[in-house]
């Protein structure tokens, strides 16, 4: 750990790392647009020069050098002595970023970028007020460089970020910079679009309007966002995104720094697939059979209800024939809430993993790279939690079976009582599994969509979509990682860690944190988990 | 929480015999209403006399201006929404149709009977689209009809025009050229 003085001030330094970063994570604001972290350093902005001390070349003195030196370049060394705040790195910080704005439209407020945009905040902190040109701006053209992407050249500053992110991280190399000095631009090579798998990304990184998603063009200015921590459910990868809403509509997905899991990054299938959380044929209420009769009962009554009818059931036919099947998209607290609850019931009942939706194989980005020097994985697994509820059944132990063998001993007539938790948002259920399962005396649904299944249970429970919920995820790995509720359940549907609290027969409101410090007492893996603060290194 | 130092406690005035009696400040009250009796009305009958616009920037209802080609002329980049202290506009943006124009507003909502008239939207707006016209009178048989939205907004405009009309649009601290169109911004100077 290298100590460095940065404005007379000594900061202790990760080993390695360029000045800029160890600057940043001090807390310093040091402005800068081709820096990231992720990403090769060119050096290219010029926006972070600093100035350092070095030996003189005859006497050796250590005098401050007469040069800048670009603070993303230079690594850090023990007791080197770097220094921002003098006139001479502010009035090139000035000098730079009049030069960004020479061309830059002033179209801020049809801008999608604006309030989350470098260029603005760079040129309140750093810049000037007036522009001194006068002459025509030039207008650069507006590009549909892919299926999902927008490039406003015109807004462009050059950075190369995103040139480097698909040639780095994506491994696709689709962008490249055409023409040289003031004409250069962002180009994609012709008749091959920006397409790849993580092509998102590069709007993320983009420290200005240039890029843009065309999916969340013109829905609603940035500063009405609210941001919701949350994990990604879409593979088994275990990203950490920010889930931002307005309203309770949740409008785009962003990922979160995840060191060693998602890094910076997220998956373009991740990001674009929450749409079916606004679906309007999502089951809003629960329903229960009465004989021939479809009711809607009130929620305060479905405890009672539910305990009822599986106490009825067990004392006909016996805990043993109560088969419960933990869904791979369900939070670890909510899997736990379910399991205890049926065990307290019967002791015998029958624990098991649920449908795991593969798709094909594990993507691994770079495109074309070894599977080691993989910066970004895909996973096959289309579900969040597989890992946290096999974890789940393992530690609670008793009867337990493969989802083949469930479907089967169901057909068989061995499982009179099912309590089936589904919530995928798409490939459910199959007709062979409907075929058997409604052979069950007592069958309870828990979805999100109406299907086959819901309209062969006795008791139907809607699902929440994860935004709705808060709870933790395991992913691939075994990193457990909590995620928190970002909107409010549809009309009528209450949060699934919420009634399996009421129904587990606890009393107040459920919330992720509280059921782990229940789950920790009886199993230590859960122990620890809220103690991982995902800290962000790096502020764009 | 209120501190002992700071209460001051006011006793009640001693009144002298006169006073106690209250016919001196009796008089002097019939004095003024009968004074007035004879002074020149400064109320009106409404709605049968109107009274006279006194201020040029008078806050009444809100129009959506047309620019010079008749189209709408704002933007939609939710300035006003985000500036509106009582959260009654409601903006749904959209691709404009036109080639010099980013954004237009598909969907323009503004409830009269939320809004509180302060102004905020037309001080916010970068495009001088929105703003508050003379117009008091509005009416309406339910809330929903007070919803207004781009189409009423829009003909406030046309039948206020001629009494308020619309400003010349400038982006103001722009240090260039003097008078040049300001169009969709793509070539106007920095704020």
């Amino acid at each position: 750990m290298p100590k460095i003085i940065i404005d007379g001030t000594e900061i202790e330094a990760r080993d390695g790392v360029p000045v800029l970063q160890a600057a940043l994570e001090s807390g310093l604001d040091i402005p800068h647009y081709c820096y990231h972290p992720g990403l090769s350093i060119v050096a290219s902005c010029r926006l972070c020069l600093m100035e350092m001390k070095l030996p003189h070349p005859q006497t050796k003195e250590m005098g401050w050098a007469p040069k800048l030196f670009p603070s993303c370049q230079t690594p850090v060394r023990e007791g080197m002595e770097v220094r921002f705040g003098t006139e001479k790195v502010e009035a090139n910080q000035k000098t730079c970023m009049e030069y960004f704005l020479l061309n830059h439209p002033l179209d801020c407020p049809v801008c999608d970028q604006a309030g989350e945009c470098h260029l603005q905040d760079y040129s309140y902190k750093f810049g000037s007020a007036e522009s001194r040109m006068y002459e025509q701006k030039q207008v650069n053209p507006k590009k549909d460089i892919g299926p999902k992407t927008l490039l406003y050249s015109d807004r462009c500053v050059m950075c190369t970020r995103c040139v480097r992110f698909a040639n780095e991280v994506a491994g696709t190399g689709e962008l490249c910079v055409t023409n040289r000095g003031g004409r250069a631009e962002i180009d994609v090579f012709p008749g091959v679009p920006l397409d790849n798998g993580m092509q998102g990304n590069v709007v993320d990184i983009c420290p200005v309007g240039a890029l843009l998603d065309k999916d969340f063009m013109f829905k609603q200015r940035v500063w009405f966002l609210k941001g919701g921590d949350s994990i990604c459910p879409g593979c088994s990868t275990g990203c950490a995104i920010r889930v931002d809403s307005n309203e309770n509509v949740v409008h785009r997905l962003k990922p979160r720094f995840n060191p060693g899991v998602n890094d910076w990054w997220m998956c373009d299938a991740g990001r674009f697939d929450f749409k079916y959380v606004h679906d309007v044929k999502r089951i809003a209420k629960p329903r229960l059979r009465r004989g021939q009769e479809s009711d809607t009962p009130d929620w305060s009554e479905i405890p009672d209800i539910v305990r009822y009818r599986f106490e009825q059931h067990i004392a006909r036919r016996g805990g043993a024939s109560v088969a419960v099947v933990l869904s791979p998209m369900m939070a670890n607290e909510e899997a736990w809430l379910l399991a205890t609850y049926i065990r307290s019931l019967a002791p015998e009942a029958t624990l098991l993993l649920g449908h795991v939706p593969i798709e094909g194989e594990d993507e691994r980005y770079p495109v074309g790279c070894n599977d080691d020097d993989a910066k970004f994985t895909i996973n096959n697994e289309k579900c969040p939690n597989r890992r946290g509820v096999e974890m789940l059944i393992e530690q609670l132990g008793g009867s337990t079976c493969a989802f083949e063998v469930f479907a089967k001993k169901c057909a068989d007539g061995e499982f009179t009582a099912a309590w089936v938790v589904g919530g995928y948002p798409k490939g459910w259920p199959t007709k062979d599994l409907t075929k058997s399962v409604k052979k069950c005396e007592l069958l309870v649904a828990q979805d999100i969509f109406e299907n086959e299944l819901t309209g062969e249970a006795e008791i139907v429970l809607p699902a929440c979509a994860w935004v709705e919920r808060d709870g933790s995820f395991t992913n691939a790995g075994g990193k457990i990682q909590p995620f928190e509720r970002a909107i409010d359940p549809i009309q009528g549907a209450r949060r699934d860690g919420q009634y399996l609290f009421e129904i587990a027969g606890n009393e107040g409101l459920y919330s992720g944190e509280r059921v782990r410090e229940m789950m920790a007492d009886k199993m230590a893996a859960y122990a620890n988990v809220a103690e991982a603060p995902l800290k962000p290194a790096h502020q764009h | 929480m209120i501190e002992e130092k700071d209460i001051i406690i006011v006793d009640e005035p001693d009144l002298s015999t006169t006073e106690k009696l209250y016919l001196p400040q009796v008089v002097q009250g019939l004095r003024t209403t009968f004074k007035h009796l004879f002074k020149k009305n400064i109320t009106v009958q409404y709605p049968e006399v109107k009274r006279e616009q006194r201020v040029e920037n008078y806050r009444g209802v809100h129009r959506l201006n047309r620019d010079e080609k008749d189209r709408v002329a704002c933007v939609a980049c939710f300035m006003c929404q985000t500036a509106c202290p009582a959260n009654c506009i409601h903006i749904v943006a959209g691709e404009s149709p036109w080639e010099d124009r980013e954004k237009y507003p598909v969907q323009f909502d503004l409830d009269e009977l939320r809004c509180i008239y302060c102004g905020m939207c037309e001080e916010a707006c970068p495009v001088d689209a929105i703003e508050l016209t003379p117009e008091y009178d509005i009416v309406g048989r339910s809330r929903e009809e007070m919803v207004f939205d781009k189409e009423k907004l829009l003909a406030v405009f046309e039948r206020t025009k001629d009494v308020k009309p619309r400003k010349n649009p400038r982006i103001t601290g722009y240090a260039g050229t003097g008078d040049r169109e300001q169009s969709s911004g793509n070539t106007e100077g920095e704020g």
